[in-house]
C-alpha cells in the first residue's frame, strides 16, 4: 500500500544540512586543489551539489544529483574548443591600436554576454536533467539558443529603457524557462506575470534614483569631488548611507521578486508558494561581511607572522623595506609564500561566499517553501532517458551557475 | 526485525513503505522489498546487483543496475544503515572501487594537464620563435606604435631629447644602429630615440623602435657602455623578441586561465603567473641581444661588456628594480659580464670606433641643453 497523506495539506521543504558540514566538504576540496593543479574542481562541485540536493527534502523525500565530475570535465573540454578561437581574436586586438581594439573589446563583449544566455540555460539543463525525486527525473526541453536570443533582446531593450522593461523581461524569462521544465511526464507551468513585479519594481527603482541623486548632491555638495576645492572626506559619508539604503531597497525587491516569481511556479495541479523576506536576506549578507572580517584578520595575522619568519631581519626593530626587498629578490620561499597568501586569501573569500551566501539563499527558499497538492504527483511517471548532454560545457567555462 | 526504509520504482512517482529481507541463495543473495503493510512482494534485487548511490549523513540510498534508473531504496537512521552494510559486504566494496575509478580519473586527468603544462614551458617559447616569422612585418610596426603610444600616455609623454635628426648626435647614433642592423637580415630599421626621462632604462619595441631614457645615458661613462647597450637593445628588435615575448605571454596566459577554470583570463593570477613565467623565458632573449651586441663588436671597436658594467652601475643605484630582479628581464649577474667579456675577447684589430670623440661628445651632452630649459619651466 501507499504511505497516506492528508488531503490538500501543503508540504513543507526542509533542509537539512549544516554550515559545518558544507564547511569540511570545502575545506577538503580546496585542499585537494592544490596537488590537482585545479582539476579538483570538477569533483568539488559535484560534492557541493549531491549535499544541497540530498539536504532538500520534499515531502520525506530529498532530492538527489545523479551527475558526476567527469561529464563536468569533458564539458569543459568542449567549451575550451569554443573560447580558443575567441582567446586568439582577443591576442590579435590587444596589438591593434586602441581605437580599434576597444571596438573589438567590445563585439567580443556582446558576443560573450550573448553566450551566457545559452551557457545558462544549457547548466540549467544539465542540472534539472540529473536531478531525482521519488524515482522521477526532472527535466528541460526548449531551445538554448532560443533562450539566449531572447535575454538577448530583453537586455538590450533594458537598455534602451534605463531598465524599466525590466518586470516583462523577468516574467518573460521565468515562463521560458518554466514552460519547458518538466518533471517526469508532468510539465512545470508558470502563471507569474509583470504585474505581480511592477508596483514593487517601479517603487524600488523610483526610490533608488531619488536617495541616489539625493546623496550624490549632498556628497558633491560636500566637496567630495575635488572639483576647485580640497577634498572632504566627511563627504562620503552621504554617499556610504546611499549606497547601504539602495542595497537595502534592492535586497528587499530582490525577496519580493524570489517570493512571487517561485510562487507562481505550477506543477499539474501542484502549487509552491514561497515566502523570502529582504530582513533574511540582508542578514545573510551581514553574516558573510562578518565572517570575511574575521577570515581576513586571521589570515593577515598569520601572514605577517609568516613573512616575519621567512624574512625575519627585515622586522628586527621595526620594518625595513630596504632588507625586505632583498628577500624578496633572493629568496624563492618568499615567492611560495606570496603564492600561498594569495590563495589563501582567494580560497577565504570563495568559502565565506560559498558558507554564507550560495548556502544562505538555499536554505531560505527551500525552508520558505512549501507545496500544496504534492499528493496529486504521486501519479507522474518517468520519462525516457536524455543523454544527449555532455555536461555544462560554457557555463563552466563562463562561469555561471552558483549551485 | 526487519528493516524499514522508502521504495521509488523509479517508473511512478509513489512512495511505498516498505520492510527490507536478506534472501540468501547459495552464494549470493537478494533483497527482499515488501511492502510494509501487506507485506507483498514489491521487487526483488539480487545483492550483486546493488549499489550505493551518494546521499546525506545516515541515510543509505541503494540502487539496483538491473531494476529501471530511478529505483531507489531509502533508509534512514544509522544504526539501520550499519545493519544493512553489514548483511551486505557487497556494497562497501563497490564503493571502494568505485572511489577508486575516481581517484584513478583525477590522477590521469592531473598528469594529462601536468604534461600540457610542461609542453607549454618548453613549447611556447619555440612555437613563438617560429610564429614570429609569420608575423606580417606592417603589422609589426603598427602594433609598436600602438605599444609606444601606451607606454608614453603612461609615463607621461616623451620628450625626444634633441628633436633635430640631423644634429651631430642623432646622426652618429642613426649611422650606428643601420651598421649594427648590417648583417642580421631583419625587416626592420632600427628608429632610436634618446628621450628624457627619470628612469634609467632602454628598451626596444616590436616594429624596430628602441627607446634610450637620459638617466640612462647620464649613467654612460665611456662610449663602450653606450654602444653595448644599444647594440643590445637592436639585438632585441633583430631577434623580434618584443613580438615573441608578446605571443608567449598570451600563450601563457592561457593556459593559466585553463588551470584556473576562467578563460576569460582577467583573473589577476593569470597576469602575476605569465609574468614570473615569462621572465624566465625572457632571459633566453637576453642572451641572445648579448650575442648579438658582441657580433656587432666584431665589426666596430667597442667592448661590449661594457653593456653589462652600464647595467650594473645603474642596478646598483636602484634598489626597487633590484627587489623585483625575480621578476625583471633583465637579470644583472655577474655571469653575464663574464660571457660578454670572454664574447669581445677576440675582436679583430684596426676595426672603427662606434663614435668618434666630437660625436660622443654631442650625444653625452644633448640631453644638457633641454634639461636646463625644464628647470627652469619648474621653478616658476
Amino acid at each position: 500500500m501507499v504511505m497516506q497523506q492528508g488531503p490538500g495539506r501543503p508540504v513543507p521543504v526542509v533542509f537539512t544540512g549544516t554550515r559545518r558540514e558544507l564547511g569540511g566538504l570545502l575545506l577538503r576540496g580546496y585542499l585537494l586543489l592544490l596537488p590537482t593543479i585545479g582539476l579538483y574542481r570538477f569533483w568539488l562541485l559535484t560534492w557541493k551539489r549531491r549535499f544541497y540536493w540530498s539536504n532538500t527534502e520534499i515531502d520525506g523525500d530529498s532530492l538527489e544529483y545523479t551527475g558526476n565530475a567527469m561529464q563536468l570535465l569533458l564539458g569543459f573540454l568542449m567549451a575550451l574548443a569554443v573560447f580558443l578561437p575567441f582567446y586568439v581574436v582577443f591576442f590579435y586586438l590587444s596589438t591593434l591600436s586602441t581605437d580599434a581594439a576597444i571596438i573589438g573589446y567590445g563585439g567580443i563583449g556582446v558576443a560573450l554576454w550573448f553566450l551566457m544566455g545559452y551557457a545558462i540555460y544549457r547548466a540549467r539543463d544539465f542540472r534539472f536533467s540529473r536531478t531525482l525525486w521519488r524515482g522521477i527525473r526532472f527535466d528541460q526541453t526548449g531551445n538554448g539558443w532560443a533562450y539566449a536570443l531572447r535575454r538577448f533582446g530583453w537586455s538590450l531593450l533594458m537598455i534602451v529603457t534605463a531598465g524599466l522593461v525590466y518586470p516583462f523581461m523577468a516574467a518573460s524569462l521565468w515562463r521560458y524557462r518554466y514552460g519547458h521544465s518538466w518533471y517526469g511526464d508532468l510539465r512545470f507551468g508558470f502563471v507569474g506575470s509583470w504585474k505581480q513585479l511592477a508596483a514593487q519594481y517601479y517603487l524600488t527603482y523610483v526610490a533608488v534614483v531619488i536617495i541616489g541623486a539625493i546623496a550624490a548632491g549632498v556628497g558633491l555638495a560636500m566637496d567630495v569631488v575635488p572639483a576647485g576645492g580640497e577634498f572632504n572626506p566627511l563627504g562620503l559619508v552621504p554617499l556610504g548611507i546611499g549606497a547601504l539604503l539602495i542595497a537595502l531597497l534592492a535586497l528587499r525587491y530582490q525577496a519580493r521578486e524570489l517570493s512571487r516569481m517561485y510562487s507562481s511556479v505550477r506543477l499539474g495541479s501542484a502549487v509552491v508558494t514561497v515566502t523570502v523576506t529582504g530582513r533574511a536576506l540582508f542578514g545573510q549578507y551581514v553574516l558573510c561581511g562578518l565572517a570575511l572580517l574575521g577570515a581576513f584578520v586571521l589570515l593577515a595575522i598569520g601572514g605577517f607572522v609568516v613573512l616575519g619568519l621567512v624574512a625575519n631581519e627585515a622586522f628586527a626593530g621595526g620594518f625595513d623595506p630596504e632588507i625586505f626587498f632583498r628577500y624578496m629578490q633572493g629568496s624563492l620561499i618568499t615567492l611560495i609564500a606570496i603564492i600561498f597568501g594569495y590563495l589563501l586569501i582567494l580560497g577565504a573569500f570563495t568559502m565565506m561566499t560559498e558558507l554564507f551566501i550560495g548556502l544562505g539563499y538555499w536554505k531560505l527558499i527551500a525552508s520558505g517553501a512549501s507545496i500544496a497538492g504534492a499528493d496529486s504527483l504521486r501519479g507522474v511517471r518517468a520519462r525516457s532517458e536524455d543523454k544527449a548532454l555532455a555536461g555544462e560545457g560554457l557555463a563552466d567555462a563562463l562561469n555561471v551557475g552558483a549551485y | 526485525m526487519p528493516i524499514l526504509g522508502r521504495f521509488h520504482d523509479g517508473r511512478v512517482a509513489e512512495v511505498h513503505g516498505v520492510e527490507l529481507h536478506y534472501l540468501a541463495e547459495y552464494e549470493t543473495g537478494s533483497l527482499l522489498i515488501n511492502a510494509a503493510t501487506d507485506h507483498h512482494e514489491l521487487a526483488r534485487w539480487p545483492a550483486a546487483d546493488l549499489y550505493v548511490v551518494p546521499g546525506r549523513r545516515d541515510e543509505l540510498r541503494l540502487a539496483c543496475s538491473s531494476a529501471s534508473a530511478g529505483a531507489r531504496v531509502v533508509v534512514q537512521g544509522a544504526e539501520n544503515v550499519a545493519r544493512i552494510r553489514a548483511t551486505l559486504p557487497v556494497l562497501q566494496s563497490k564503493q571502494r572501487r568505485e572511489a577508486g575509478r575516481q581517484t584513478r580519473l583525477a590522477v590521469i586527468a592531473t598528469l594529462a594537464l601536468a604534461s600540457v603544462i610542461a609542453a607549454y614551458l618548453y613549447g611556447v617559447p619555440l612555437l613563438a620563435n617560429r610564429l614570429v616569422g609569420l608575423v606580417p612585418t606592417d603589422w609589426e610596426q603598427r602594433l609598436g606604435a600602438t605599444v609606444a603610444t601606451q607606454m608614453e600616455a603612461s609615463l607621461g609623454g616623451f620628450q625626444l631629447c634633441d628633436p633635430d635628426p640631423d644634429s651631430l648626435a642623432n646622426r652618429a647614433i642613426a649611422r650606428f644602429g643601420q651598421a649594427a642592423m648590417a648583417e642580421s637580415g631583419s625587416p626592420f630599421a632600427p628608429s632610436i630615440n634618446v628621450v628624457r626621462s627619470d628612469i634609467p632604462n632602454a628598451f626596444a619595441l616590436p616594429g624596430g623602435q628602441v627607446f634610450f631614457f637620459s638617466a640612462l645615458l647620464e649613467q654612460a661613462q665611456f662610449p663602450d657602455e653606450f654602444a653595448g647597450v644599444l647594440a643590445h637593445e637592436i639585438g632585441h628588435v633583430a631577434h623580434r623578441h618584443g613580438m615573441e615575448q608578446l605571443i608567449s605571454s598570451a600563450g601563457t596566459g592561457a593556459l593559466i586561465g585553463f588551470i584556473l577554470g576562467d578563460m576569460t583570463g582577467i583573473s589577476l593570477a593569470a597576469g602575476l603567473g605569465s609574468t614570473i613565467i615569462d621572465a624566465s623565458f625572457s632571459r633566453d632573449a637576453e642572451r641572445q641581444a648579448d650575442a648579438f651586441a658582441a657580433a656587432v663588436a666584431q665589426r666596430m671597436d667597442f667592448d661590449p661588456s661594457g653593456l653589462a658594467d652600464l647595467l650594473n652601475r645603474v642596478g646598483r643605484d636602484d634598489d626597487f628594480a633590484r627587489a623585483l630582479a625575480l621578476l625583471s628581464t633583465h637579470p644583472l649577474t655577474d655571469d653575464r659580464k663574464a660571457a660578454l667579456a670572454e664574447l669581445g675577447a677576440q675582436r679583430p684589430d684596426g676595426l672603427e670606433p662606434p663614435f668618434t670623440p666630437t660625436e660622443w661628445r654631442a650625444i653625452r651632452t644633448m640631453c644638457d641643453r633641454t634639461a636646463f630649459n625644464i628647470g627652469q619651466t619648474k621653478t616658476k
